[in-house]
């Protein structure tokens, strides 16, 4: 009987001491949980937003250590540890909530500012184009001057050149005078009447010029004709020695027609024998004698 | 050979600490955790609330789940077994609440820096535009 009574509380120690000796077993989900509060702890932004979960975090860590130590069922180790994690996560989600409505408000307030910003680019952009506006308008009235006083200027350099405004438009009647009897060479007169135009033509660019020759019915009607011509073209050639393009000069001999006056006088002869300088609008353009006249 | 019955008379205080401890742990267990389960189904109507299924559709899940499982056990009469998934389950839906209210602040902060964005950028093409 004593030997068996021995034998029992051998057995007893022995299953105590297995019992108290050697470490526990590992529990991986104790450790995870121990890791992840380590994290959260050196965390600054959690430490400081979240502490309340933080120490609910601690808490259940140490109640599963505490478990684990004392060798009690995994399911219940695992219990704390699982609230341990859960809470650190929680904490987490608390920190990034408080971070983020922080920068909610930094960013209101930014937006508030990029708001004013924008309302003044709007003002300052207005006002731009009130002054482009306003200069746009300046500009129009100033090109509406110079339009103005260039054809001021366009009249009188007509009138130094003593042309006619008549329906064709200008017309420079070069009178009978400025030629040699019978012939087409210009005299010294013509020559300054025809230096005058070119220098006209030399400023007015755009403006042709139609040059008609006429004559008296004096004489047969072909040489009266031919006269007209040679005579119109003696301006012409006059023109081009002063340096105007060959191509802004039309030349027409219409000889005993168109007659201004009546050739039954000799004034009236007189002034039948011309040479008349029709001058172009603005855009070049001359209108043709008809006919008819 | 020794019998069973010489055994236990040689070892009353063994037997009488097993029968207290055996008493103690059956004590614990006797009440059902009806206040735990109340107070998770409040905590996972509350995440539920805020848009939880949305934000953190896992998280609120794993606490239904964890919730179903405590009931579960509740009706086995496996009490503080049930107690303690109650538990899980309620910083489960914690969690879940937690993490949408995060999620909806980080994207309301998205929202805002894109509207500034796209200010700012308006008002650089009014000025170069003009």
């Amino acid at each position: 009987m004593r030997f068996f009574k021995l034998l029992m509380y051998c057995f007893l120690s022995v299953f105590i001491l297995i019992g108290c000796g050697g470490p526990p077993e590992d529990n991986p989900l104790l450790k995870e949980a121990k890791n992840n509060f380590q994290e959260a702890e050196n965390d600054s932004a959690i430490v400081t937003n979240a502490p309340v979960a933080l120490k609910e975090a601690e808490e259940a860590l140490q109640e599963s250590e505490r478990l684990w130590e004392e060798k009690a069922g995994k399911e219940l180790v695992d219990h704390h540890a699982y609230i341990s994690k859960q809470k650190v996560a929680i904490a987490r989600e608390t920190a990034k909530l408080n971070a983020a409505q922080d920068e909610v408000e930094r960013a209101e307030s930014q937006r508030q500012k990029v708001l004013i910003k924008a309302r003044k680019a709007e003002a300052i952009a207005a006002e731009k184009r009130a002054e482009e506006a306003l200069s746009q308008a300046e500009k129009e009235r100033r090109e509406a001057q110079k339009a103005r006083e260039r054809a001021e200027e366009l009249a009188e350099r007509v009138n130094k050149l003593e042309a006619e405004r008549t329906e064709r438009g200008l017309v420079l009647t070069l009178g009978d005078v400025l030629f040699d009897f019978d012939k087409a060479t210009l005299k010294s007169g013509g020559e300054r009447a025809v230096e005058k135009l070119a220098q006209f033509m030399k400023e007015y660019p755009n403006r042709n010029v139609m040059i008609e020759g006429f004559t008296d019915t004096v004489g047969p009607a072909d040489y009266n004709k031919q006269l007209s011509r040679r005579r119109a073209n003696s301006v012409r050639q006059a023109l081009q020695n002063k340096g105007i393009s060959f191509s802004r000069i039309q030349v027409r001999g219409y000889g005993e027609r168109y007659p201004v006056a009546s050739n039954n006088t000799e004034s009236g002869r007189q002034q039948n024998r011309r040479v008349e300088v029709i001058i172009s609008d603005a855009e070049g353009n001359i209108d043709e004698r008809t006919t008819s006249d | 050979m020794i019998s069973f019955n010489r055994l236990l008379k040689n070892n009353v205080i063994l037997v009488l600490y097993v029968g207290i401890a055996l008493v103690l742990v059956s004590c614990a267990s006797t009440k059902p955790p009806t206040q735990e389960l109340a107070r998770t189904e409040a905590v996972i109507n509350q995440a539920d609330q805020v848009g939880a299924e949305e934000y953190a559709p896992l998280e609120i899940r794993e606490a239904r789940k964890k919730l179903q499982q405590a009931r579960e056990l509740e009706s086995e009469e496996k009490y503080e077994e049930a107690k303690r998934m109650a538990i899980r389950a309620e910083v489960d839906a914690e969690l879940a609440e937690a993490k949408t209210l995060s999620e909806k602040a980080q994207n309301a902060v998205k929202q805002l820096r894109e509207s500034i964005k796209l200010l700012k950028e308006e008002i650089r093409r009014k000025q170069r535009g003009q």
